[in-house]
């Protein structure tokens, strides 16, 4: 069990590093040319490392059950719903004022968007093929060996 | 299945990696965007008043920018369009520089014959919806728009005809308005009498030159045929460089 915690400790650091602290100096340094632009997106980013890091850990702690590919199939659905709804439905739209002049963005992500879903699906198929796979691996090893007749 | 599994991990795996790309390329190729405005200028021609707006965009980033649209839609008040605008750019390559100018043109003598011709007469605001529509890296539609507010000047701002006086064969019929527009307003006034039988007994026509923001007042002497204390009505034609107008019915009595 020990190693397994380890484990899951160092993805989730690494994970905290690699998707939270990076990003988050790029976004600090993006806003200071447009803070109304990415003030929401800090609060969406730490969802989405929370519901990342929470995933990978179970996921690690999880490992060598079928609960390990339960964990990666749920992981998959969850991002695609957070996608889905950080994005609007892949049209983002955002209203500012520059110097008291109203300024609306708006740009539609959705090719982006499809990519993100298409990974995912990949994901999902993947976690779904391996539960299949270690079902059945489980089950030969449970049915006992025939022997030959004598 | 393992194979399978192990080609979705692949799979997977390339496209983050894809995807990773374009998302790094593409920001850091927004980043390398430069547009620019030149100074802007304005010309009249014809009744139409129209401000140029030079602009380029370099684009120094790793993707095209494609189908580039600038509109802008001018409105009055009420919501009806005044001008509508449009510069179209097909074709913004990576690594070039495309200039082009925009033009926005009013044109007054549309303003006079259209139902708009209230703002001959009447200071109003003018809405502008300016937006630029393009594709980035022939993938990303994007908008980017804004609302913008500006005042109209009437050239006729204040059109008051005074109480006339008479003689047995003249009317002396003061008249005065300011010229608020950008424009200044030369060409001819017509004043008509018109009696209680719908006749026309008078008529005057005075020369204008009135300068952008400034006034113009004067009492006209009109010749009437008939009794002067018949008349009903007054009618001004305006012929200018800018507009034709008329006729404007003010009622004398």
């Amino acid at each position: 069990m020990l190693p397994r915690i380890s484990k899951a400790a160092v993805k989730a650091v690494l994970y905290f590093v690699l998707l939270y602290l990076v990003p988050s100096i790029l976004i600090s340094q993006l806003a200071e040319f447009a803070p109304d632009l990415f003030a929401n997106y800090s609060q969406l980013l730490r969802l989405f490392v929370a519901v990342v890091i929470f995933f990978v850990v179970a996921s690690e702690l999880a490992s060598g059950t079928i609960f390990q590919h339960a964990f990666n199939i749920g992981k998959a659905i969850i991002l695609i719903i957070f996608y889905v709804l950080a994005l609007d439905g892949g049209v983002i739209s955002l209203n500012l004022n520059f110097e008291s002049v109203p300024i609306n963005i708006w740009a539609d992500l959705r090719v982006y968007l499809m990519m993100l879903i298409t990974i995912d699906l990949l994901g999902l198929a993947k976690g779904l093929l391996q539960a299949i796979n270690f079902l059945s691996e489980k089950t030969e090893l449970q049915v006992p060996t025939p022997q030959p007749a004598k | 299945m393992r194979q399978t599994i192990r080609a979705l991990g692949w799979a997977s795996n390339v496209f983050w990696i894809i995807l990773l790309f374009f998302t790094v390329t593409a920001v850091y190729s927004a980043f390398q965007l430069r547009p620019g405005f030149g100074q802007p200028y304005e010309s009249t021609s014809g009744g139409t008043f129209t401000v140029s707006l030079p602009f380029h965009i370099d684009n120094g980033g790793l993707y095209d920018i494609s189908d580039v649209n600038l509109t802008t839609l001018i409105k009055d008040d009420y919501g009806l369009s005044v001008s509508n605008s449009s510069t179209f750019v097909r074709l913004i390559p990576h690594g070039s520089n495309v200039s082009a100018t925009h033009q926005m043109s009013v044109s007054v003598s549309q303003i006079a014959a259209g139902n708009l011709w209230y703002l001959l007469l009447n200071d109003s605001t003018f809405n502008i919806d300016v937006a630029l529509k393009l594709i980035y890296a022939h993938a990303v539609p994007f908008k980017i728009s804004s609302n913008l507010t500006m005042p109209w000047g009437a050239p006729l701002s204040n059109l008051t005809l005074g109480t006339p006086s008479f003689t047995p064969t003249e009317a002396i019929i003061p008249i005065s308005f300011e010229n608020h527009s950008f424009f200044v307003l030369t060409g001819t006034m017509r004043l008509e009498i018109v009696d209680n039988h719908n006749n026309v007994v008078g008529e005057r026509t005075t020369a204008l030159n009135v300068q952008s923001q400034s006034g113009f007042g004067t009492e006209l002497d009109v010749s009437v045929s008939g009794d002067p204390t018949n008349i009903r009505e007054a009618r001004l034609h305006f012929q200018t460089s800018v507009f034709n107008y008329g006729p404007l019915v003010i009622a004398l009595v």
